[in-house]
């Protein structure tokens, strides 16, 4: 296992939707700028918001809890959140918690936006 | 065979707890743990300290966190003490189920169990122990998840 990347969080908005591109590692230290995020996306009525988790080597169930808070706020508005391309072991951990029946995943973005 | 053993004592505080993950995890990456396993045991150690600091010390800043580890390269053992009351383990729900899928929080103590290989608390509840055994070319996920 390399050394895990720094966190990063890259916002592109499209006319349909807005895609997050994370990078690195989401847990204990990062979870608060992705919930604020999802937070800020969820206010402005984004209807669908896409998490590009392709580049994502690791989260924890502080990062998880962000993207549910997330899924909880855009609720309100009929919003929602969509995954993309988890890496196997994020992949391994969202269906661990069974998280995959509460979030579409996708192979790519234009397949989470069409 | 290499053992490494010893005890880092941090604050109260998340980015403190960062910086001792990430010693503790270079040590490990250091001893050839694989994707899997360094996967697991950096999940759980985050999800314990995580606790610990958040849930056993209510991040009071004048109070401690003890990591003492014992790691080679057949496995890594991590003991993991905070200065709270404790809880009691057993009485967290179960956040696989339908009605606790939506819940934010709940996720650690079962995301440590379905990673490692041993995962047992003190009586009173502050104290975690952690085991991961290295076994080449397998997920992080131990068979036994009870």
């Amino acid at each position: 296992m390399k050394r895990p990347d720094k966190f990063e969080l890259n916002v592109h908005k499209g006319s349909t939707a807005v895609v997050l591109k994370l990078r690195g590692s989401a847990g204990m230290g990062e979870a608060d700028t992705l919930r604020a995020k999802l937070e800020e996306l969820a206010e402005t009525r984004t209807p669908v918001i896409i998490l590009d988790l392709t580049d994502m080597d690791f989260i924890s169930s502080a990062g998880l809890g962000a993207i549910i808070f997330g899924h909880l706020k855009s609720r309100h508005h009929r919003g929602e959140i969509r995954l993309v391309n988890p890496q196997p072991e994020v992949r391994r951990l969202l269906e661990t918690t069974r998280l995959t029946k509460l979030f579409p995943i996708y192979v790519t973005v234009e397949q989470a936006i069409a | 065979m290499t053992t490494l053993s010893g005890k880092v004592n941090i604050v109260s505080d998340l980015q403190a707890a960062k910086k001792a993950q990430a010693r503790l995890m270079d040590k490990i990456i250091a001893l050839g743990y694989g994707e899997g396993p360094a996967f697991a045991i950096k999940l759980a150690l985050e999800e314990g300290i995580n606790n610990a600091i958040k849930h056993g010390n209510g991040f009071d800043a004048s109070k401690s966190v003890e990591i003492a580890y014992n790691m080679s390269h057949q496995e890594v053992a991590i003991t993991i003490t905070d200065q709270g009351c404790g809880f009691d383990p057993g009485a967290v729900p179960d956040p696989t189920t339908d009605e606790n899928l939506e819940k934010p929080c709940g996720r650690g103590i079962m995301l440590m169990r379905a990673y490692m290989d041993e995962v047992r608390f003190n009586e009173q509840g502050n104290q975690v122990f952690l085991l991961k055994r290295n076994i080449p070319d397998t997920c992080g996920i131990s068979e036994d998840t009870s």
